[in-house]
Formats: C-alpha cells, sequence, structure tokens
C-alpha cells in the first residue's frame, strides 16, 4: 500500500484461492459465482466473483494498510458496478474526505478498478480511532 | 444562524440519521429521551452536524453539552453570519 497526498493505493489479485477460501467459508455458492454456463445465460463471459471479496480488501486496508492500528469500522459503504472475474487485478484507491477530531472519526472516499482500468467500484468507509 | 433555525436543521439531521420521523427536538431533549441515540449514533450525528454547519467541535465541547439546546445555541454562536 502506498500512502500519498493522493491517497492510499493498493493492489489486490481475486486470486484462486481468495475465491475458493471465500466460497468455503460463507458457503455461498450461488451459480452466478460458481457454475460458468449460468453466468453466461445471465450475459457474463465468466463467472463472477463474490462482491463482498472486496469488502474483505477493504478490511486489509483498514486493518493492515492504516499507520494505527487502534481502529474500527463503524460503517461501509459499496456500490457494485462492474463485474469482478477470477485474477482480475483491482486496485483500491482510498482518500480521506472528512474527519472529525472531537469524535475520532476518518471517512476515507475510495473505489476499485480493474486492470482495464474500469471503475468497478465505489463507495464510503467510516473508521473510528479508539 | 438563529437558534430556532439551528434547532429546526438539527431535527431535520436526527430523523435522518436516527431512522425515526416521529423525533421533534426541545431544548432539554438529551440521549436519554430518544431510543435510538446511542453512543454510535452519536457519533454519527456529530459528524453529521460538523458536515451541514461546516464547523469542528472539540471532545471537552460535545462532553459540556448538556442538552440539545446547549448544543443549538454553541452551533448558533459559531454560525452568526
Amino acid at each position: 500500500m502506498s500512502e500519498s497526498t493522493k491517497g492510499y493505493r493498493h493492489k489486490f489479485t481475486v486470486s484462486p484461492e481468495t475465491y475458493s477460501g471465500f466460497i468455503n467459508v460463507f458457503k455461498d455458492e450461488n451459480p452466478l459465482h460458481t457454475d460458468e454456463q449460468f453466468a453466461k445465460e445471465l450475459g457474463f463471459d465468466r463467472v463472477v466473483m463474490h462482491g463482498n471479496i472486496l469488502n474483505g480488501f477493504l478490511s486489509f486496508f483498514v486493518g493492515q494498510c492504516l499507520s494505527r492500528k487502534n481502529v474500527m469500522i463503524i460503517n461501509q459503504q459499496i456500490d457494485f458496478h462492474k463485474p469482478v472475474f477470477l485474477n482480475d487485478v483491482v486496485e483500491l484507491i482510498a482518500k480521506v474526505s472528512f474527519a472529525s477530531e472531537a469524535v475520532g472519526i476518518t471517512e476515507y472516499k475510495y473505489y476499485f478498478e480493474n486492470q482495464q482500468k474500469e471503475k468497478v467500484a465505489k463507495g464510503k468507509i467510516t473508521v473510528k480511532t479508539m | 444562524m438563529e437558534y430556532q433555525e439551528v434547532i429546526k436543521e438539527f431535527n431535520r439531521l436526527f430523523i435522518d440519521v436516527l431512522d425515526n420521523e416521529e423525533i421533534v427536538l426541545k431544548e432539554e431533549t438529551t440521549a436519554n429521551d430518544i431510543e435510538e441515540w446511542d453512543s454510535l449514533t452519536h457519533i454519527h450525528l456529530i459528524v453529521e452536524i460538523e458536515k451541514f454547519f461546516k464547523i469542528k467541535f472539540t471532545a471537552a465541547e460535545i462532553e459540556g453539552f448538556a442538552n440539545v439546546g446547549a448544543m443549538c445555541k454553541f452551533v448558533a454562536s459559531k454560525t452568526e453570519a
């Protein structure tokens, strides 16, 4: 993760381990995510990755990339704009959008873009410093 | 901004943040009077108030507010034309 005046950037690969790990843990085997023929019938080239894999990447951002560790997420919002596929490389770009010292809050606006520089998801995450 | 205008905007923000259309703030209202006003929603309220009125509180100022009226008076003083 790189941090600069332009914000934070980090690249994640939606690897087979991430994909299978998500299914193993959460048991979401909806055919959109597991059946290529089903996904094609819905207009996708391949099975679509679970959107909440991106939320896992956001968890990594807050838990591992911020310089302080005494933080917790109190609110998280995400809009999914385009599908993410297996082995896609998505880059998280996050920037502080608001901070309140009085209540120890930092809000980050973020988006994910894929290797084609398409914005696949965007949202806002609110972190409290404990 | 006048006190009455501030408390009117507070009421709108409280309804929105606490998701309770029945909230009618009075000067003496405290967190004890509104079920949804807990420690987490308190944070959201402060954030939305800071954003809307374009002001910043300190932690000491927030702790010093005895009720909604005291907070509204403070905000009115901070947003005087």
